[in-house]
């Protein structure tokens, strides 16, 4: 066998694998987004079955733009991606700096640390929603009515009772209202992944030069212009992969959507295809398109960042 | 001088505190969880009992019996150890004729193969139920689990293994050659022992991967190949009247992971980043 066929061998089922894995639900989609196809229909039994008799052309599409919904899921997508990567950025660049230098402790610190990204979607939600955040059972609940008390007790006070009198009862947030729960979505996932962000940060700056930051001092560089002028360009090539790879990861966000959010209108692009997925293919299956259409232009600009130090 | 060596000696004491406070807080979240899942679900909702209660292992001797957790934690396992067996056995193939016998279309196919990661999973929601429950008759079954775990990780660990594979020098695999071992003698005697530990972190990566996958395990399954996902999520919403237990069954369905995740965080990095962030 020659040089260069047994390579192309080996290969070979993992290419065919992945094509298949990617070409035949993705043209199915394609083509359900072209004809009328409901799972439930008594006046129109024949749209039952999927059939290019039922062709709508580009009529699911017209139907999903012209749905307040879409517009809704794609403006509800882009909100928690963007609140979600600011988060992640700002806080992962302060702590990967923090604890870049070394003391007591590191390693703990470390292993506390990154402990949140490995927690599965669905129990990070549950137990968000539920034991942190739950307006009355939750720790939420319970340090708002702490406080209530505490206030309570003070208002007893001589003088400064008249001051407390000022002070309003608080009252508990409601984690379960359309907005609200799209912050409770955005909390929990932003502490699940601004660990990662900490990671890849600190482990770029591990590399950075150290002799440059030296020479900065002696010529009587401030720390902070330090940072704003070294640290920051070094890390602006990981800042970018931390930004696309989290925009891959929560553009398609669901199980967190679904626990919090279920009914209470907070919706993102996957979740509004699972929505329609319950009765009209047709119109999933072109939002379907849209969210692929959305990842692909994101895609590029990962794939270009990559690709740049891949055969190096 | 003095004000100096003051406020760096201040310092010295300020940033560690600082960093062990703000993991403390990352952590506290999982403490809870643990934590709530000692009391029982009576105590679990009562401030009084917020800190100081009788600890009980109820919630975990009853775990079988209120989720029957075993089925779905077996579920998972097998699934989980199936897919990352199956991803290594097609991936270190082809992640070896990629690294040692890079063509020119190498770096394209590499590519292409990562950008199937992106494809938005909600976009074949339905025509991969259709697929499976009506056309294969696949649906809920262990296997399929296993084929779509395997797929979606894929990319992935041809990525990392690829990253591996390229730091061996290509010498020792063309020394083999000379020799005249055959391919796959290079494959298992010379590359799998060189490259162990890559290939260990790999396989432990693309477990937790599996593990914690939450859209086609909860889509595709119903009952006989449902994992802990997709109990946990059954369970979303307990009313408040079951904190204690559900804490327990989270803490079992995530401990395992979260502990395997410290061994290899490290790794992490250059799996997620393909190689990219160094």
């Amino acid at each position: 066998m020659s040089n260069r066929t047994l390579p192309r061998i080996l290969q070979t089922p993992a290419v065919i694998l992945l094509l298949i894995w990617m070409l035949v639900p993705l043209s199915m989609t394609l083509y359900f987004s072209f004809i009328r196809y409901v799972l439930n229909s008594s006046i129109r039994p024949e749209w039952m079955t999927p059939s290019l008799s039922n062709w709508r052309g580009f009529g699911n599409y017209k139907y999903v733009l012209d749905a307040k919904d879409f517009w809704f899921a794609i403006q509800n997508s882009v909100f928690i991606v963007t609140s979600i990567l600011v988060i992640t950025v700002v806080l992962g660049l302060g702590i990967a700096v923090l604890i870049n230098k070394s003391f007591p402790g590191r390693g703990i610190v470390r292993v506390l640390l990154i402990s949140p990204f490995f927690v599965m979607p669905a129990v990070n939600a549950v137990l968000w929603i539920n034991m942190i955040l739950d307006p009355v059972l939750g720790l939420q609940g319970i340090a708002v009515g702490g406080i209530n008390n505490i206030i309570d007790g003070l208002r007893d006070f001589p003088v400064l009772g008249a001051f407390f009198n000022l002070w309003p009862t608080f009252e508990p947030i409601s984690f379960r209202a359309t907005q609200t729960s799209a912050y409770a979505v955005i909390m929990m996932v932003a502490w699940q992944w601004t660990p990662f962000a900490v990671l890849i940060f600190m482990t770029s700056l591990q590399s950075e030069d150290e002799s440059q930051k030296e020479a900065a001092t002696l010529d009587g560089a401030s720390p902070w212009s330090q940072f704003i002028n070294l640290t920051v360009p070094h890390l602006a090539r990981p800042i970018a992969i931390v930004v696309m790879i989290q925009s891959i990861f929560h553009l398609s966000l669901y199980a967190e959507i679904e626990i919090v959010s279920r009914g209470s209108g907070n919706k993102n692009l996957p979740y509004l295809i699972g929505e329609f997925t319950n009765n009209n293919i047709g119109a999933a299956s072109a939002t379907g398109i849209f969210a692929v259409i959305l990842a692909n232009i994101i895609a590029i600009f990962l794939l270009r960042m990559v690709g740049k130090s891949l055969m190096d | 001088m003095a004000t100096v060596s003051q406020s760096s000696k201040l310092g010295n004491v300020l940033w560690p505190a600082l960093a062990w406070i703000i993991a403390l807080v990352f952590f506290f979240p999982i403490f809870w969880l643990v934590f709530t899942s000692f009391k029982t679900d009576a105590d679990a909702v009562k401030p009084e009992f917020l800190f100081f209660f009788t600890p009980t292992l109820d919630n975990y001797t009853n775990m079988t019996q209120n989720y029957d957790y075993w089925r779905f934690a077996i579920n998972s396992v097998i699934t989980s150890s199936f897919a990352t067996l199956f991803a290594l056995v097609v991936g270190v193939p082809a992640a070896y004729a990629m690294a040692f016998n890079p063509s020119r279309h190498t770096k394209d196919i590499l590519m292409w193969m990562l950008s199937t990661k992106m494809l938005p999973a909600a976009a074949v929601l339905y025509p991969m139920t259709f697929l499976t429950k009506n056309i294969l008759g696949i649906y809920d079954t262990h296997f399929l689990v296993i084929l779509v775990l395997c797929l979606i990780n894929l990319p992935i660990v041809i990525w990392m293994l690829f990253t591996y594979f390229k730091e061996i020098p290509k010498e020792i695999i063309e020394a083999g050659k000379m020799d005249g071992v055959s391919t796959w003698g290079e494959i298992k005697d010379i590359l799998i022992p060189l490259a162990w530990g890559g290939i260990a972190s790999t396989a432990l990566l693309t477990f937790i991967f599996c593990w914690n996958e939450a859209y086609w395990t909860v889509r595709l399954t119903t009952i006989d190949a449902a994992t802990l996902s997709t109990l946990i999520e059954g369970n979303r919403a307990p009313e408040g009247l079951f904190f204690g237990r559900l804490a327990a069954v989270s803490t079992a369905a995530v401990a395992p992971i979260v502990i395997l995740g410290w061994f290899c965080q490290k790794q992490l990095v250059a799996g997620l980043t393909f190689g990219a962030v160094k």
